[in-house]
């Protein structure tokens, strides 16, 4: 039974995965709905500006965009690859001049119906690209030039990014392109290097924001620095604070940790069976942010809704994508094809590790967006995308 | 595993990653089980504390009814225009929005941008720091509240005065809670508001119980006040996030049984939003009602004994108490100077209070304030008298005062003691009637004597305080009396002094009606009996009244009947012989039994006033006594001119009292 999914004669694509990403859409479109169908207000709306139903026509948008995908051999896709890099190089750059401030960071282009992210689409033309210059001969792959290189296609958009500033989404980058060099086969020595290095440098930071005394700081963004010291439960005071320095800073730190803490009682107290679909309080009474709830912190929202056992289902749902995506990289006819669905499978999990991390205070809380759960054009179209990439590799696994 | 196995098959590298996920997946896991399993109570408990407010919900207070029904404390509600501030949020966004300041700048824009024919003129917020804009929010919210509360004004036709400190610490403290903006609607108010305003934006009636006194001051020492106090009671949640306003009773019956009038308060949970606003409520408690107090006053008879005391004077201070000596049922209990309950209840302006204190207003001079008792006491010497085998027709001779020929005197060693009585012959009737000092003095240094007084002082139960259950007012004084340890080493004019009922001797008015009771019901020392029963509420209440019971005997005075007959004919001649002292009684539907007094006040005597205690204490019929009454007035001329006029308006509220009660009793035997 177990080898039936991969027949010569079973169907082009991985259709398991097909199921689960199916699966992750009705969930998506339902608690969509209730996060935000939470006044009566959002209900007596019209229906195109209802969000659970512009989430359908995303996943529709986004469908139609992966099918189209599919069409093509991604040796081909692989071709526009620079360009597409490039281009999303130029965007990052452009989103800095052009872009729209929401909350203290310019991350969106403001095209009227909708936002375009740009770093969404970044992280896609970076896969691709990475893949594409990782498909070379193995022998080229020793030479440390390569290595450098494949560390500076990270480096662009990880620094862009960071400037918007989308701590967040600049992270994905290293987990990614680490992930795709590994598959490829760069030599061990450069990765534990490229590990030693970022291990030392977060812990340096890390240390350094949280002991070192204020002249000795590092300059981090402001907001940065509360984040971390946030996660990390330290105060916000400076030792040598006067007492009124203190309470204004505590109050300061409660604002801050409050997203964190709510979303944490949230998940919280879903208990084992939840409290059932829209019968969420944290949502209704507004303490998830009403603007949050249903897309960065959807998860929350699904996990006070279903409590333990809904998490347990969507984690199953995301690990049947993830292993799928995995077993197309095993199955691909090339180390490009592989070394893509690789990156894509990481650039989910990376996703979806911080996203779910960070509702359960694992993780810091940055604006990070759940694949396929989130509500958000972007967010959607990139993820349907870069699984119409895996299936691509699936599909053309032999070569026709 | 069907995925595995695929993967397997391939290199190290996917391996390694494909267990990197495994590992990443698991910790989510691992941390959703602790958050959501291992801790999720904790978390159920902050979505609680945070969402949800407690409100305690004053129940309604328990009415005093007179022995008839007639309410003296009642509630009347009181109707008040409310804001439901959730409702007004969105208003108050909007107001902040169009009123934060705003301002036109130009920028120097990059020429592409001039090409692209982008204006280079933009409306902008000014930046603000957050106390500005705290300040522009709250005057914001301020504003639509006047808004809402102009319209109320116009439709109820009365100003509508807000006060903004006000308003923000109640935005700032309760905003969950309906804010007031007009109290106590009239009912033309009420009218017009439930017509036209009734679905008005954010504006609601809410309904409170007020305390009320129909009958203002009329037994006011009785009653006592309440004052707002909405504190939890002893046996109740002491937490709660707000308060409806409540009363709490000080002294008097409303202090007395202030637990029992103010039954159980309740308890809702308001459920708030991120905000502050309230979402939904649910009470999880409702409030029981308090339990009515009846009393064993009469109303009218009430009436008229506070009447009667302020006839000539009103703010005369003194006492008058009317007790039915079968039973110790007390009909009346007067006090004057008086003051209106009301006062307190709804907020007391300070002059008025200050009139009340200066008049030692609030003072029950029934039963909080001693007195010498004066020549009332007599009575009590003449029993001590006969019981030790004094003959009545017996003859003392009084002799002349040497400083005053027509007025006699004793003389004890080198002291006088004056008298009010002429010098002559005297028996026991005469003696009471004329109220002689020299034939009391003399009678009660007789040997033994004096014992058999102190003896009947114990047994009255003189010096000592009344328990609580009999008066339930928390103003009750104890008296002094002497005993027979602390009047060992008398001398004989200590003694000579309570002959007369003065010296080391203080008694309350409410001593002297139990004392005369006895002396008219045949010898027993009752409890006085204030409170009939405690009943429910609801009309439909299934609980039986507690019921107090009648005729509590406290003691026996232990006297023949014999003694007790002729007292009570000598005290009948002093209300109905010509040389009677308490002779202004007469007509008033009963024959009298009664004895005046007048007693020095010592501790003014020494300020060089000369200022005394009238009283006069009596009961009727003669042929079967049924109420005592006794009258005290602080500076009064004198017991029979000032006190017992005042105790002729009392007998006659008593006669009325009567036939009402025979003509109630009388209803059903004639149907």
């Amino acid at each position: 039974m177990n080898t039936i999914a991969i027949k010569e004669s079973s169907p082009r694509v991985d259709r398991l995965q097909l199921v689960a990403i199916f699966g992750l859409m009705l969930v998506g479109v339902a608690f969509v709905f209730s996060a935000t169908m939470v006044h009566e207000s959002a209900a007596s709306a019209h229906l195109v500006k209802q969000l659970w139903f512009r989430q359908i026509v995303w996943y529709g948008i986004g469908g139609a965009g992966a099918v189209a995908l599919c069409f093509v051999d991604y040796h081909t896709l692989t071709r526009w690859a620079g360009i597409a890099f490039w281009a999303s190089i130029v965007l990052l750059v452009a989103v800095m001049f052009f872009g729209t401030t929401r909350g203290g960071a310019k991350r969106w282009f403001d095209l009227g119906v909708f936002s375009l992210q740009p770093s969404e689409f970044a992280k896609l033309a970076f896969v691709l690209a990475l893949g594409n210059f990782l498909s070379r001969p193995a022998e080229e792959l020793r030479l440390a030039s390569n290595f450098w290189k494949a560390l500076g296609m990270m480096a662009i958009p990880f620094v862009l990014i960071m400037k918007e500033p989308d701590l967040g989404s600049a992270l994905v980058f290293i987990p990614t392109g680490f992930a795709m060099m590994l598959v490829a086969g760069v030599p061990r020595r450069y990765l534990f290097r490229l590990i030693a290095f970022f291990g030392i440098l977060a812990s340096l930071i890390l240390v350094d924001v949280l002991f070192a005394p204020p002249d000795w700081q590092i300059k981090l963004e402001e907001y940065q620095r509360q984040r971390l010291l946030v996660y990390f439960g330290k105060d916000f005071a400076p030792p040598n604070a006067t007492p009124e320095e203190k309470r204004k800073a505590l109050q300061l730190q409660a604002e801050k940790s409050y997203q964190g803490q709510q979303a944490l009682i949230s998940v919280g107290s879903g208990g084992f069976w939840g409290r059932g679909w829209r019968e969420g309080q944290q949502t209704a009474l507004g303490f998830l942010p009403p603007g949050a709830a249903h897309t960065d912190f959807i998860f929350s929202v699904i996990a006070e809704e279903k409590g333990f056992v809904g998490s347990v289902m969507v984690i199953t749902l995301y690990a049947v994508v993830l292993f799928t995506g995995l077993r197309i990289a095993g199955q691909a006819r090339d180390r490009l094809g592989k070394v893509l669905a690789a990156g894509v499978v990481t650039l989910l999990f990376s996703h979806i590790f911080i996203n779910i991390g960070m509702n359960i205070r694992l993780m810091p809380v940055t604006g990070i967006p759940l694949p396929l759960l989130s509500y958000g054009g972007s967010s959607v179209l990139a993820s349907m995308i870069a699984l119409g990439m895996l299936q691509n590799v699936h599909i053309y696994r032999k070569g026709y | 595993m069907l995925i595995f196995d695929q993967i397997r098959k391939n290199d190290a590298q996917l391996q390694l990653l494909a267990a990197m996920l495994c590992c990443g997946l698991l910790v989510l896991l691992v941390g959703l089980w602790w958050v959501q399993i291992v801790n999720a109570n904790r978390y159920r408990a902050s979505v609680e504390t945070q969402s949800f407010r407690t409100v305690r919900i004053a129940s309604v207070r328990g009415k005093i009814l007179d022995r008839n029904g007639v309410a003296l404390a009642d509630n009347r509600p009181s109707y008040n225009v409310s804001l439901y501030l959730e409702e007004l949020s969105n208003e108050f966004k909007k107001d902040y929005k169009n009123s934060r300041p705003r301002k036109v700048i130009t920028t120097d824009q990059p020429f592409w941008k001039d090409w692209l024919g982008v204006s280079p003129v933009k409306t902008q917020y000014v930046r603000l720091t957050d106390a500005e804009s705290t300040q522009v929010i709250r005057a914001s919210r301020y504003r639509v509240v006047q808004n809402v509360a102009n319209k109320v004004s116009s439709v109820l036709q009365t100003p509508i005065t807000l006060n903004f400190t006000n308003f923000t610490r109640h935005y700032e403290t309760a905003r969950s809670m309906p804010y007031c903006v007009v109290s106590n609607l009239s009912s033309s108010h009420l009218a017009r508001f439930e017509e036209q305003a009734g679905s008005s934006l954010g504006v609601d009636l809410d309904i409170q119980s007020k305390r009320i006194y129909p009958h203002s001051n009329i037994a006011a020492h009785v009653i006592g006040y309440v004052r707002s106090d909405d504190s939890s009671a002893v046996g109740e949640d002491a937490f709660f996030s707000y308060r409806t306003p409540d009363y709490r009773g000080f002294v008097g019956i409303e202090g007395g049984f202030d637990q029992k009038l103010r039954g159980r308060a309740g308890a809702k949970s308001v459920q708030v939003n991120n905000l502050g606003y309230r979402q939904t409520e649910n009470i999880w408690e409702q409030a029981v009602p308090g339990i009515n107090v009846v009393l064993t006053l009469d109303l009218e008879v009430q009436r008229e004994a506070e009447t009667a005391l302020r006839k000539t004077d009103a703010i005369r201070r003194g006492a008058v108490v009317v007790m039915d000596v079968r039973t110790g049922d007390v009909l009346a209990l007067a006090s004057n100077p008086t003051f209106s309950p009301n006062q307190f209840a709804h907020g007391i302006s300070q002059r008025d209070y200050d009139q009340i204190q200066e008049l030692t207003a609030a003072k029950n001079r029934a039963t909080a304030e001693q007195y010498q008792a004066g020549s009332i006491f007599k009575t009590i010497i003449a029993l001590a008298a006969l019981e030790n085998g004094l003959d009545k027709n017996k003859l003392f001779r009084v002799d002349p005062n040497p400083r005053n020929g027509g007025k006699g005197a004793y003389i004890l060693g080198n002291r006088i003691i004056n008298d009010t009585a002429p010098p002559g012959d005297y028996d026991l009737e005469r003696a009471i009637v004329r109220s002689s000092n020299s034939y009391f003095v003399q009678v009660g240094l007789q040997p033994n004597v004096f014992e058999r007084v102190l003896e009947l002082g114990r047994r009255l139960h003189l010096g000592e305080r009344m328990d609580t259950n009999s008066l339930p007012l928390k103003q009750i004084a104890s008296g002094h009396f002497p005993t027979a340890a602390s009047s060992k080493n008398w001398q004989a004019g200590d003694k000579a002094n309570i002959c007369i009922g003065q010296g080391e001797m203080d008694v309350t008015p409410m001593q002297m009606a139990v004392m005369t009771s006895a002396l008219a019901n045949g010898g027993t020392v009752l409890k006085p009996r204030l409170v009939d029963r405690l009943e429910s509420q609801e009309p439909t209440s299934i609980e039986p009244p507690l019921v107090f019971p009648r005729a509590q005997v406290r003691d026996r005075l232990g006297v023949s009947k014999r003694s007790l007959d002729i007292l009570r004919d000598a005290m009948l001649q002093e209300t109905e012989s010509s040389e009677g002292t308490g002779k202004h009684v007469l007509g008033c539907g009963f024959r009298v039994c009664g004895k005046t007094g007048t007693a020095e006040r010592g501790e003014l005597r020494a300020e060089g006033q000369k200022k005394n205690t009238t009283w006069f204490a009596s009961f009727a019929p003669y042929e079967s006594p049924r109420y005592a009454v006794i009258v005290m007035v602080e500076n009064g001329a004198s017991g029979g001119g000032t006190c017992a006029p005042i105790a002729h308006d009392v007998y006659k509220a008593l006669a009325n009292f009567e036939a009402r009660t025979q003509s109630i009793t009388l209803t059903p035997s004639t149907r």
